[in-house]
């Protein structure tokens, strides 16, 4: 087990276990490498908490929502792993009894709404088709109605009228909107969100924000929320997990990793975001190299070849590090650095 | 403040600064098919008279939402795309008055930089190749000097000899921006028009770019027009910016002043939706109301104010719906198209005077 979240000063968070990943690996085989995509990746989410996973592309954060919602399809595969989902393990069911599972108890919202609509089906057909897979029978009235209820929740106004409208006629922030509306019509536990705001301009990503934070409120939903962009953590999570090379090298709560972030990658992601106020400190902190190939990971810790700690530390390159638990200023975090109990005394931002 | 500005300020305080680049009543419109009049043609003003002035050696921003125009205006500054009304200078001279000759020796001093990577460079050609292009289409030099000036350009953005016989495919978007930025300046322009040039990268090789951006306009003297819907970015990166909404301009300043005292409620609205990478941001963000509605269109562009169906001040007011506002100029160098300015203020942790800036440190 690695990665406890312990949100700092969260008390709204309640102990109830809405998720729990356990030792997650996936790999994507091709006939010349086996990619490690997510390796080992265990924590815990509670009912209501906001969770932000923030890593670069190709750090992993994807396959770990596709992993646990079932999804990866070859040449991709679960190698091992529990996941369990209001107490329940849902790991080993089959496609059948995991489909009854996806979009009830757990549900995903895509970057780009477009792909997640038909656009030849009219947005109520498409809300109605969601919660009749899973309450068969439904009554076309009743189905319409609850549509309409669900447009309504999603701040889109003239709901009756707009359930008959085609994808097409809906602007981007509504049809963000929109596949909301079916994520949440069953009123899932958890909801994965994977860069839900991306492709949206801020004014409608800041509106996205407080519709998701009413779910949060009104329907005691936990949100697993991944994105490139620490702003956002800040703006919407409780806890946070950075992401390299398949595993998550630091996790902590929300404060933490913008008061200390630990783990040499942490504080590299944060400071290379480009801050007027460090003008006059000359060229941005950029990180040096590239992330490394996950079909051949370096030994020992990988973020090793580029970090500016352990770049030239024979132990950083021999030894995995482990996952450490260290106190700083803003509460608790897990950090996978063998010098994470010096840098915590050490770094702030 | 930081240098920069200040050795900006300084420079202008010895002689009036030199524009460079200036579009003066700038309209674009295009011809679109409207599904309610049945299919017939309809014209959209995609630009409405837009005047601004670009200074030489400066970075100036282009900030704005999904249909502002700004890209539609980065291309009609170089009449890559020709004006429907209004004129654009360069060093002077106006573009929409000369022939193609004339059109493309002045080419040569103006560049553009394309937001993606991928798509903006031809697969079929090595990376030496794509940059040694504009030098053959400008009939610069011979071959060998052109080969030559090719690889010592990709070698100034930090790509040796070697990767300049490799195609496109075989680089990452960060080294593919690099090529583009290569084939942009290897003419050793003037003028570079940088059209989001970072937003498809990660960010830690948007930093990079940044960095490389920043360290050939200090080599080489250029003046950027630096196109973004990325705020944070662009106050880090421009010396002054122009806000604009749904083809208009909303308010021209220069950083210190449009992050510290945005007048325009848009300028306004905008700062406060960008989120902070620092602690708190959830206690910032309960203090802000959600914008108001959604990114207007410019095909019913509104015939007061375009921002006045969203804005928090001008919502309903009969000025604001009716008459488009004059640009005034508050303050020096600092314009505002708005009939309240400076009425809403930036909240959150820029509203006590903590921290003016977006991504405080």
């Amino acid at each position: 087990m690695n990665g406890r979240f312990t949100p700092s000063e969260e008390p709204a968070v309640s102990d109830e276990l809405a998720l729990s990943v356990r030792n997650l690996s996936t790999v994507y085989e091709t006939g010349y490498s086996l990619v490690h995509a997510v390796r080992d990746v265990s924590f815990d989410l509670r009912a209501t908490e906001r969770l932000g996973i923030v890593g670069e592309s190709g750090s992993g954060k994807s396959a770990l929502a596709l992993s646990i919602l079932g999804l990866i399809e070859p040449p991709g595969r679960v190698l091992e792993g529990g996941i369990m989902l209001a107490g329940r393990d849902i790991s080993k069911l089959s496609d059948r009894q995991l489909g009854a599972v996806r979009g009830k108890e757990i549900a995903l919202v895509l970057q780009d709404p477009s792909s997640a609509l038909d656009p030849v089906k009219t947005i109520g057909s498409q809300i109605v088709e969601a919660l009749a897979a899973h309450e068969p029978g439904m009554r076309r009235a009743a189905g319409r109605r609850r549509a309409a209820e669900l447009l309504r929740e999603v701040e889109i106004s003239q709901a009756e009228r707009r359930l008959d409208d085609y994808p097409h006629q809906y602007s981007g922030g509504m049809r963000q909107r929109v596949a909301i509306a079916i994520a949440i019509a069953n009123n899932p536990n958890v909801l994965i969100a994977d860069e839900p705001t991306t492709a949206l301009d801020v004014t409608t990503q800041a509106q996205v924000l407080a519709l998701l934070d009413r779910l949060v409120d009104e329907h005691r939903t936990a949100v697993i929320l991944i994105t490139h962009n620490l702003g956002i953590v800040s703006d919407f999570c409780d806890s946070v997990a950075v992401m390299y090379a398949g595993r998550f090298v630091e996790s902590s709560g929300v404060d933490h990793i913008f008061t200390a972030p630990t783990h040499p990658y942490s504080e590299a992601l944060l400071k290379c975001v480009p801050n007027p106020e460090r003008l006059a400190e000359g060229p941005l902190p950029a990180i040096t190299g590239f992330p490394p190939d996950l079909s051949k990971l370096p030994s020992g810790c990988s973020f090793a070849p580029r970090c500016p700690v352990g770049r030239d530390i024979a132990r950083c390159h021999e030894q995995t590090p482990l996952p450490h638990l260290v106190r700083g200023p803003a509460g608790e975090a897990s950090v996978e650095c063998h010098f994470a109990e010096q840098r915590i005394a050490e770094v702030r931002v | 403040m930081s240098e920069r500005s200040n050795d900006l300020l300084a420079e202008q305080s010895k002689g009036s600064p030199q524009a460079i680049l200036q579009a003066e009543g700038l309209s674009k419109t295009f011809e679109v098919r409207s599904r309610e009049r049945f299919g017939r043609k309809q014209p959209v003003k995609v630009l409405d008279d837009i005047s601004l002035t670009v200074y030489r050696g400066e970075s100036f921003g282009l900030v704005g939402e999904s249909g502002c125009g700004k890209s539609t205006l980065a291309r009609c500054l170089l009449r890559l795309l020709d004006l429907s009304a209004g004129r654009v200078l360069f060093d002077g001279v106006d573009l929409m008055t000369l022939d193609r000759d004339e059109l493309r020796a002045l080419r040569r001093r103006m560049q553009f930089v394309f937001q993606d990577p991928f798509a903006s460079l031809d697969p079929r050609m090595s990376a030496g190749a794509i940059v040694e292009e504009p030098l053959h289409i400008h009939e610069i030099g011979d071959q060998r000097e052109r080969r030559r000036a090719a690889i010592e350009m990709l070698a100034d953005v930090g790509l040796t000899a070697e990767q300049a016989a490799r195609r496109p495919h075989a680089f990452s978007g960060g080294q593919r921006q690099r090529i583009g930025i290569a084939r942009a300046f290897v003419l050793r322009p003037e003028v570079v028009i940088l059209d989001e040039p970072i937003s498809a990268l990660d960010v830690s090789v948007q930093a990079q770019v940044l960095n490389l951006l920043r360290s050939l306009q200090d080599q080489l003297g250029l003046t950027y027009v630096f196109i973004s819907h990325d705020l944070a970015v662009a106050e880090y990166f421009c010396d002054r910016v122009a806000v604009l909404y749904l083809g208009q301009v909303m308010e021209v300043a220069d950083r210190a002043s449009l992050f510290s005292n945005p007048l325009h409620p848009y300028s306004v609205s905008l700062l406060n939706a960008v989120p902070i990478p620092l602690a708190g941001g959830r206690a910032r963000r309960a203090k802000r109301p959600p914008p108001i509605g959604e990114v207007g269109s410019v095909v019913k562009r509104p015939p007061g104010c375009p921002f006045e169906p969203r804005c928090p001040v001008g919502r309903g007011k009969d000025i604001c719906r009716a008459q488009r506002p004059p640009i005034t100029e508050p303050a020096a160098g600092h314009q505002v198209a708005c009939h309240f300015p400076g009425e809403l203020s930036v909240h959150g942790a820029r509203h006590n005077g903590e921290s003016t800036s977006l991504t405080g440190s």
